[in-house]
């Protein structure tokens, strides 16, 4: 489904990603670990259309995006839930939702039943139904990230991007929020998770890439990687000495 | 040697200025070169505002006029003699340029244009309806001042013109390469970071401001005695655009580009009402134009593409001019259409153009600049050490922060406190906190709620320069350098706090001046050798490679004698031998008695170097301790493992 | 008592006028932080525009309305196109001042080739008979003014609130390229905001021409005042802008009849100042969270 080759990126003179290569398949869950400043959110934003790579390519259901504007991208079947939420704060809960399926308001995106979808992702999310009028901006951290993954899903999308969802939330939420990425995996959602959380997200995902300094350090099935030491020197330094 | 060569063209203008009036009788041609002088001096200070800390003002022109008025209303009504005006309308038109800037410049937008065109157009109004004061419509005649009784001739104004002028230059010139130039380029590269270095961006904004309406104030009087008559009709908004333009035909930051720009300003208008006139330039440009296109196009510096529009445009202009049988309806048409131009297309203006057009020709390129490096005096203790030293007594308590946007609680009742003479970790997972801890500390966010005391004293509330001159400097997350200036301009900011010289001391380069700035510089020189960067000096900072930029922003942040030293992951992006460079230069700053807050992602970077480390998650503290033990902790691995 | 009900009906049409002019301002610096210092002529335009289809074409005011409006939208989005967007994308705040401003004056010019320099007088579709209400003397062309901006402005209202493209516009203000993440795209939506600033403007151009005189030259010093406006309401509030709206034509009346007419326009200039100084952004507007 996304097929991420060669990629580089980075931010004017500094080159974050060196070439790396993902692969997505349909239906599946990947994950991308890796520790801070190792270059996560860099190959996302760099998938999605936020930053132009420099080098490399991406390529979504056989048709090459990179260097496409994200609306573009959106509009072809790909949701973004970004780092840092990046919900509308002046909005309602609804009109956010009601946002993310945009392109099916327009016609880029088959059209079905935005109305019916809003209520399921809102059954999806308790705390959002609680909350449906409530100005975005008003919610607490974790139910700003339960926005943003729900907005992602009003999209019907071929595939959701997460970036960071676990970030600056408590435990407890953290456990929430990957219920619901078990129960739409459950759904046969394809997804391309991002996580510094690297147990959690190896628990929910079929198969995992490590980053390591823009570059891919190793990767495998996630059952194998939850138990490689290798993982676990790339997030704490060698807790078991380096 | 080198100092009177750079002095030749100055020394070739001013003998011209003073030739001119002898050999060319004509008064009429006298009378435009004066007017050009007299517009340079207006744009020197404009400069200052557009070119240096890059804002638009709409209201020159009414600042000229308030500057033209006051030595008129004086004459007027009081017969005071010009020796009195000068200095009444700088001061006048000053006072009114505070009043503009005060408010219109404590916000980030558009504020300041906004804000100055309607002030324009209101002294224009004001000066128009208070007859009582300015005779309004019917103007005031203003006689050649008097030299020993005597009215001064043509030529003798001439040359006092050209002297105001040329001490214009030279304050003008000194001022930009003093402190309070570098403060003017470092609030326009990156105002949060020129705050957190003790400069503060606001009021900085408003002196250039003030300074650039005392020029205007200047070039308002001499204008009236060389018009010998003022009305209100001259000083209207077409005036203020036409000062913007020529300040962007002519180039920024350059005095030469006001010289040009001036001449632009008093040639444009005749040439726009003549029309035979300006077939013959129209034509003329639009054959440099193409020419100058071809030139570049054949040498592959530039794509057909980029040279469409502005040689469309200029061949087109031409075109225009010969269809047309007479100019005057459709002038203000072509001056906008010119402004078009040349806001997209010459951004730089003629100077800035033909530098780069002659670099990329002539193939040779200059980002290095400033004088020969000097020798370093390593006996220069370039690192204060710190006066008390009393390591391991409370530096900085850190009292239940919480720190709330919107519904978000980003720091939730955190405390923290650093001992003196430690290096102290801050460490946790992304969104735990951490940069707004940072942000809280140096007076950039308001904390919601909680205290910080810095050595006693509460910081919060305070700005965030008044927070860095009290001890506090700090390093970024995303480096935030002074690009457009080199090294050792971007560590003199940093070293701003040591200058005490004001203006004045600036302008006439007298001693306290002038040591201040020798000792700034061989101080600056022995932090960049510190971090090994002496050789890159007079190097762009924005072209300086990743690691080296950071280790310039320690530097930078070493100049302002800091009790506290926050960095900001400093490792982030570096490889390891940068990174153990580092760690080598933390120790060192350390060993002066400097104490450190260090937020850091790289593990063997905070297990080696710190003392302490306190862990956030969530907004909130998890856990203190030594490095060792915190490594070991069951809640920090599963903050970020979740193991 | 009668006086006092004078200066407040004129004060609140003219106040009107700044207010609708002043929400364009808004509408363009949303979404892109950029506005249109060139929104006088903008109204001007429509104005001249309108005079034209009613007086050349014969056609009938309320059906010209319309008309001018979609010629509004076609000159907002020229405005962009040209002056707008070569800044936004080299992030030159310099270079969309200037160019707005150019724009503006090559408009003035071109009207006054096409319409000449002279002030003409537009017909009026309501009666120039004044009514009287507590003692003051009320144009009904008055209270059409009053009444169309407010309709004008709760139409965008209702459009940014209930429909889709509406709330795409607020997404765009709010966080762009979150906005762009949804499939939206902003630069159309900028496009699209200054077409609408320019629809407004021209709307207000036709509303308040038959009060005044039309020419060439109306359009400067209304621009003016909309910046006074959008200053004093602040530039991210509606409300505010009304009421400052309102503020300000209120002061002005008052100034130019206690006072005199020819200062009638420094008060909007002190308003503005102070404004800036203890709130700046505005009396209802709220301060942005700077992010490092």
């Amino acid at each position: 489904m996304l097929s991420i080759k060669n990629l580089e990126a980075g931010y004017g003179k500094v080159k974050v990603l060196h070439g790396i290569n993902i692969e997505v398949p349909k239906g599946q869950v990947i994950t991308l670990i890796g520790s801070n400043g190792a270059g996560k959110t860099t190959t996302m934003r760099a998938i999605t259309g936020m930053i132009k790579p420099t080098s490399g390519e991406v390529t979504l259901s056989g048709e090459k995006i990179d260097g496409y504007d994200s609306h573009k991208i959106a509009r072809l079947g790909l949701a973004h839930s970004p780092e840092g939420r990046r919900v509308f704060t002046t909005m309602s809960v609804n009109d956010n939702l009601l946002l993310g399926a945009f392109p099916r308001f327009t016609g880029s995106r088959p059209k079905g039943d935005i109305q019916n979808d809003l209520e399921r992702a809102l059954e999806m999310f308790p705390r959002l139904k609680e909350r449906r009028n409530q100005l975005a901006g008003t919610l607490s951290g974790g139910e700003q990230q339960m926005l943003a993954m729900a907005r992602a899903v009003m999209l019907n999308p071929d595939i959701i991007l997460l970036d960071e969802p676990s970030m600056g939330l408590a435990p407890i939420l953290v456990e929430e929020v990957f219920k619901i990425i078990t129960n739409l995996k459950s759904q046969g959602v394809t997804m391309l998770l991002v996580e510094q959380f690297a147990a959690a997200a190896l628990n929910v995902a079929d198969y995992g890439y490590v980053l390591e300094n823009g570059k891919i350090a190793t990767h495998g099935p996630a059952s194998k990687l939850k138990d490689d030491p290798a993982v676990k020197a790339a997030y704490l330094g060698g807790a078991g000495g380096h | 040697m080198m100092k009177l060569k750079s002095h030749i063209p100055l020394l070739i203008a001013i003998v011209g200025l003073f030739c001119l009036p002898i050999f060319i009788h004509n008064p009429y041609y006298i009378h435009l070169a004066e007017t050009i002088l007299i517009y340079t001096i207006l744009l020197f200070g404009l400069d200052i505002v557009v070119g240096y800390i890059g804002q638009v003002s709409l209201g020159h022109a009414g600042l000229f006029g308030i500057g033209s008025y006051t030595a008129g209303v004086l004459f007027f009504h009081f017969g005071l003699p010009i020796w009195a005006t000068i200095p009444a309308s700088i001061i006048v038109t000053a006072i009114f340029g505070g009043i503009l800037a005060l408010p219109a410049l404590k916000v980030i937008g558009p504020y300041l244009a906004m804000v100055t065109l309607a002030f324009g157009t209101i002294a224009q109004i004001l000066i128009n309806e208070m007859t009582w004061l300015t005779e309004g419509p019917l103007g005031i005649k203003i006689p050649k001042p008097e030299l020993m009784g005597v009215p001064m001739t043509k030529a003798e104004y001439f040359w006092l013109v050209s002297a105001i002028l040329i001490i214009s230059l030279i304050v003008v010139d000194r001022f930009v390469k003093s402190q309070m130039g570098r403060a003017f380029e470092a609030l326009r590269d990156s105002p949060v970071a020129c705050d957190c270095m003790g400069v503060s961006v606001y009021r900085f904004k408003v002196i250039a401001f003030v300074i650039s309406a005392g020029f205007a104030g200047l070039a308002g009087c001499l204008y009236a005695y060389s018009e010998q008559y003022i009305s209100p009709n001259t000083y209207n908004n077409e005036l203020a655009v036409l000062f913007l333009l020529g300040i962007i035909m002519g180039g920024r930051k350059s005095r030469l580009g006001a010289v040009i720009g001036a001449a632009i300003i008093v040639l444009l208008p005749k040439l726009l009402d003549d029309i035979n006139l300006f077939r013959i330039v129209a034509s003329i440009i639009a054959i440099v134009v193409l020419v100058g296109a071809g030139l570049a196009l054949s040498k592959k510096v530039t794509t057909p593409k980029r040279v469409a529009v502005p040689l469309i445009g200029v061949v087109g202009l031409a075109a225009f001019s010969f269809w047309l049988d007479s100019i005057s309806d459709w002038r203000l048409s072509i001056f906008g259409f010119m402004i078009l131009l040349v806001v997209y297309y010459l951004q730089n203006g003629i100077v800035g153009f033909a530098k780069s057009f002659y670099q990329s020709i002539a193939g040779k390129t200059k980002t290095n600049r400033g004088e020969a490096v000097e020798e370093t005096d390593d006996s220069v203790s370039f690192i204060s050490a710190v006066a008390n030293q009393n390591t391991g007594a409370e530096l900085l308590k850190v009292d239940s922060i919480l720190m709330q946007f919107g519904g978000l609680k980003a720091l939730n009742n955190v405390s923290l406190s650093i001992k003196r003479g430690t290096i102290h970790g801050l460490i946790g997972p992304n969104g735990s906190g951490k940069s707004t801890m940072m942000n809280v500390l140096t007076g950039i966010y308001v904390p919601t709620a909680g205290n910080v005391l810095y050595a006693g004293q509460s910081v919060v509330g305070k700005t965030s320069s008044d927070i860095a001159l009290s001890g506090i400097a700090r390093t970024f997350q995303n480096v935030q350098l002074f690009g457009e200036m080199t090294a050792i301009q971007n560590i003199l900011v940093g070293l701003h706090h040591t200058f005490k010289s004001n203006m004045v001391e600036i302008a006439l380069h007298l001693s306290r001046y002038k040591k201040e700035e020798a000792e700034a510089h061989s101080r600056a020189m022995a932090l960049l050798k510190f971090v090994g960067l002496e050789d890159l000096a007079n190097e762009e900072a924005r072209n300086l490679p990743y690691g080296k930029q950071r280790l310039l922003e320690i530097a930078r942040a070493l100049a302002l004698d800091p009790e506290l030293l926050l960095l900001d992951e400093p490792a982030a992006g570096l490889t390891a031998p940068d990174i153990k460079e580092l760690m080598r230069i933390i120790r060192k700053i350390r060993d002066s008695g400097i104490t450190f807050i260090l937020i850091e992602h790289h593990m063997d970077v905070v297990m080696s170097v710190c003392d302490t480390v306190s862990v956030l998650d969530f907004g909130q503290k998890i856990a203190e301790g030594k490095p060792a033990e915190v490594q070991a902790d069951e809640k920090v691995i599963h903050a970020y493992l979740g193991t | 008592m009668e006086i006092l009900a004078q200066i407040l009906s004129s004060g609140i049409a003219v106040g009107m006028i700044y207010a609708v002019i002043a929400f364009g301002f808004q509408l363009t610096f949303a979404t892109s932080g950029t506005l249109n210092f060139g929104q006088g002529e903008a109204l001007m335009l429509g104005a001249l525009v309108g005079l034209t289809c009613v007086e050349t074409f014969g056609m009938n005011y309320w059906l010209m309305i319309p008309v001018v409006c979609l010629f509004g939208m076609i000159q907002g989005s020229f405005v962009e196109l040209v002056g707008v967007r070569p800044a936004i994308k080299i992030k030159s705040e310099f270079g969309w001042i200037m160019s707005t401003i150019a724009l503006g004056i090559i408009f003035k010019n071109v009207a006054e080739n096409i319409w000449g320099r002279d002030a003409l007088p537009f017909p009026s579709p309501l009666p120039m008979e004044p009514m009287t209400f507590l003692g003051a003397n009320i144009l009904p062309m008055e209270i059409l003014v009053v009444v169309g901006a407010l309709v004008m402005m709760l139409l965008v209202e209702f459009f940014n609130r209930k429909t889709i493209y509406g709330k795409a516009v607020v997404a765009t203000a709010n966080d762009r390229d979150a906005a762009g993440l949804m499939g939206i795209n902003t630069s159309m939506v900028i496009t699209f905001s200054y077409a609408l600033s320019s629809l407004t403007a021209a709307f207000a151009g036709v509303l308040i021409a038959p009060l005044t005189l039309t020419g060439a030259a109306m359009g400067g010093a209304l621009g003016l005042k909309a910046f006074a406006v959008a200053i004093i309401g602040g530039l991210s509030s509606g409300m505010g802008i009304i009421v400052g709206g309102l503020i300000l034509g209120i002061v002005e009346t008052a100034t130019g009849f206690y006072i005199s007419t020819g200062y009638k326009d420094v008060p909007g200039l002190i308003l503005l100042l102070l404004v800036l100084a203890y709130k700046p952004s505005g009396l209802f507007g709220k301060s942005a969270i700077k992010k490092v």
